[in-house]
């Protein structure tokens, strides 16, 4: 089973992490003081760590640049009440891997982490994503689903490229809108929502089982046409 | 800001004022110094003339053309003037031939006007027993002298007033000058909205510092409200935002872990998306006074936003073909300005978004990027409503929902974020009339404040 680890001084939003990865099935060991967290960071028992980035004791910034130079490169999701963006780069500069900010909804932090996690496993230089009957050449950009050819756009590609990198998983609108654009801020309305629409007629023709999915109230997953 | 000028300050007009007056002083002064000494003089001269005739008329009456010609002689200064007359006014003696007529023989002097002499010359005539008549004058130029003495004084002292009184105003004014040009200095941070800057004061407690301290004062006051109003509502965010999230959560687990009916779970979605949509909010009000808060120019670099705006106009095109709209990108490849790449787009973003959302199926959206002489303006044009005059600048305050809102969701705050954007980068945002619709103009370059 997966470990990780959740270092949290909040009591509340602790428990709110523990109970929502133990859900998804981890096995999660929460400690609430820094200097404690940092011990349990750097012995290697664990997959991923949730990192609070202001705690008592030592800092979470400290803790992350100090695995890292301990040669842990277990993926980091920080998460913190800091919304500002320089708040965000010095995160992740520190090494950090992804960073949200309180308050964040349950479902968005264990989809990230498991982002985190899937990335970490996989090795980077795949040419072709396979799910299912859908392929993804992506040196030659080619996307076909069985026999069909399907022609995207830039973004559609890079859309339908992260749904495949992340086969399987939940993956939220801001997520989404963060890997794709690239900004961090809540674009409101429905606009991920028509990009996915698009991608979607394309990706699932007329007389095909829908492959991608959306999950309500969180946002989309693709996974293979049973 | 209007300049200060040296000759509308007090001090300086005041000093003119001064001037005027020390003025009139002196010419008044030197006007009875003048009088005093004409009557003076008038008396001596008089004498003079009185003393004259009654020596001539020491002594027989037979000499008395000798005695007018030895008293000529004697006269070395040429001020006196005798004539004597035979009874019927012709000529015996002296150097007046002609007796003036507008004298009267009554042996008292009075003033002669006679053409050849000059002003205040003195003069008396008389008949003598003898039946002749005695012409007695006196014209010394004293009154002349004196007047042109006076004048050039008049004129000298009237100099030195003007220019003293110039100098002296403008010497006293440009001290007084220099701090109010400092006090307006300091006041332009305050007019951008610093309400921390403060006017400066001197230790020498005159009526300009006084004026600084009360305006200090006031704007003490200002910053503490200001303070309080936006502690409220960022403290009001803020406490509300952990409770909500909790409620969230709560909510969450047991949309996931009941086993209810499909009419229990549509009502638990509706309270997680209500949630949502508070927390949305709430995220928004922080994000403005986050905006508001950064240290200016922190994030900058050089942006290019012709690429920002395509990218916009790609990112908002599916949304634009969902609600049946045309969305229009014309950018215009303008020079690179100095901003922060990811706060303009969140504003452009806001923009667009707002445009697409109150713009009626089969409308039109036009988002153009032109290249203007002082920099490049974003123009979002859309054929929706468009927002009453009256409410354009309410629009941009927080909260503010005009009467297009009404049924159409959302927080209110997406033009608070652009204008708090705008205020950053002292970018000009003016909502204007497209008509039909809503013109908004985004002037990115920094806007030089004039008051």
């Amino acid at each position: 089973m997966t470990r990780i680890l959740t270092i949290e001084d909040d009591e509340t939003t602790a428990r709110e992490i523990v109970s929502e990865l133990t859900r998804h099935g981890f096995e999660v060991e929460w400690v609430a003081d820094g200097r404690a967290g940092l011990v349990r960071a750097v012995s290697g028992e664990f997959e991923a760590v949730t990192l609070d980035r202001m705690l008592p004791g030592v800092d979470g910034l400290t803790i992350v640049s100090v695995m890292r130079s301990a040669g842990i490169e277990v993926p980091v999701l920080m998460i913190s009440a800091l919304t500002e963006v320089d708040e965000r780069v010095r995160g992740l500069r520190a090494g950090g891997d992804d960073y949200l900010t309180k308050p964040f909804a349950s479902e968005e932090m264990a989809a990230r982490l498991e982002v985190l996690l899937r990335r970490a496993r996989t090795q980077p230089r795949q040419t072709v994503l396979r799910i299912g009957a859908l392929d993804m050449d992506l040196v030659t950009r080619q996307v076909r689903r069985g026999g069909r050819e399907i022609l995207l756009l830039p973004t559609e590609f890079k859309l339908l490229e992260f749904l495949m990198r992340n086969s399987g998983q939940v993956l939220t609108r801001t997520m989404i809108f963060e890997a794709i654009w690239g900004y961090h801020f809540d674009p409101g309305t429905n606009l991920i929502d028509v990009h996915l629409g698009r991608l979607r007629r394309k990706v699932d023709g007329a007389g095909e089982e829908p492959m991608i999915k959306t999950i309500r109230g969180s946002g989309y997953i693709i996974h293979a046409a049973s | 800001m209007q300049r200060p000028e040296l000759w509308r300050t007090t001090t300086f007009r005041l000093t003119l004022v001064y001037g005027a007056v020390f003025a009139a002083g002196v010419v008044a002064l030197l006007g009875l110094i003048y009088a005093s000494a004409a009557v003076y003089l008038t008396r001596q001269m008089d004498e003079i003339v009185l003393g004259e005739a009654r020596g001539l008329q020491t002594g027989p009456a037979a000499a008395m053309p000798q005695r007018v010609r030895d008293a000529e002689t004697q006269d070395i200064r040429n001020v006196n003037f005798y004539g004597l007359f035979k009874r019927n006014g012709s000529w015996i003696a002296g150097n007046v031939r002609r007796l003036p007529i507008d004298v009267p023989l009554n042996g008292v002097p009075l003033q002669l006007r006679e053409p050849g002499f000059q002003p205040g010359a003195r003069a008396l005539a008389e008949r003598l027993p003898s039946g002749e008549i005695l012409f007695v004058g006196f014209d010394a130029k004293v009154l002349t002298g004196l007047r042109s003495i006076i004048m050039v004084s008049l004129i000298w002292s009237g100099a030195l007033i003007i220019v003293l009184g110039l100098g002296l105003g403008a010497a006293l004014s440009l001290a007084p000058l220099r701090r109010i040009r400092a006090v307006q200095q300091a006041s332009l941070p305050i007019l951008e909205g610093d309400v921390s800057a403060r006017l400066p004061t001197s230790n020498r407690h005159d009526e300009i510092d006084m004026l600084a301290a009360i305006a200090n004062g006031m704007m003490d006051e200002v910053e503490r409200l200001l303070w309080a109003v936006k502690s409220v509502g960022d403290n009001v965010a803020h406490d509300l935002r952990t409770p909500l999230t909790r409620l969230r959560a709560l909510l969450y687990r047991v949309r996931q872990e009941s086993g209810g009916s499909l009419h229990d779970n549509q009502m638990l979605d509706q309270a997680l998306g209500e949630t949502d949509a508070l927390l949305g909010r709430f995220k928004a009000i922080q994000r403005i006074s986050e905006v508001d808060r950064r240290e200016r120019r922190a994030g900058f670099a050089p942006v290019r936003l012709k690429s920002l705006v395509e990218e916009i106009g790609e990112l908002y095109e599916p949304l634009a073909e969902d609600r049946r709209l045309t969305l229009v990108t014309e950018a215009e490849a303008a020079c690179e300005i100095l901003a922060d790449r990811e706060l303009l787009f969140e504003a452009f973003s806001n923009l667009v978004g707002n445009a697409i959302k109150f713009t009626p199926p089969g409308g039109a959206v036009r988002l153009a990027l032109s290249k203007q002489a002082e920099g490049p303006r974003l123009e979002i044009i859309d054929s929706g409503p468009g927002v009453p005059e009256d409410e354009r600048d309410a629009v941009l305050q927080r909260f503010y929902r005009g009467r297009r809102d009404r049924d159409v969701p959302g927080s209110g705050l997406g033009l608070s974020i652009v204008a708090a954007v705008a205020r950053l980068h002292d970018f000009r945002m003016v909502l204007g009339d497209a008509s039909p619709g809503l013109r908004v103009t985004l002037d990115c370059w920094p806007t030089a404040m004039r008051y």
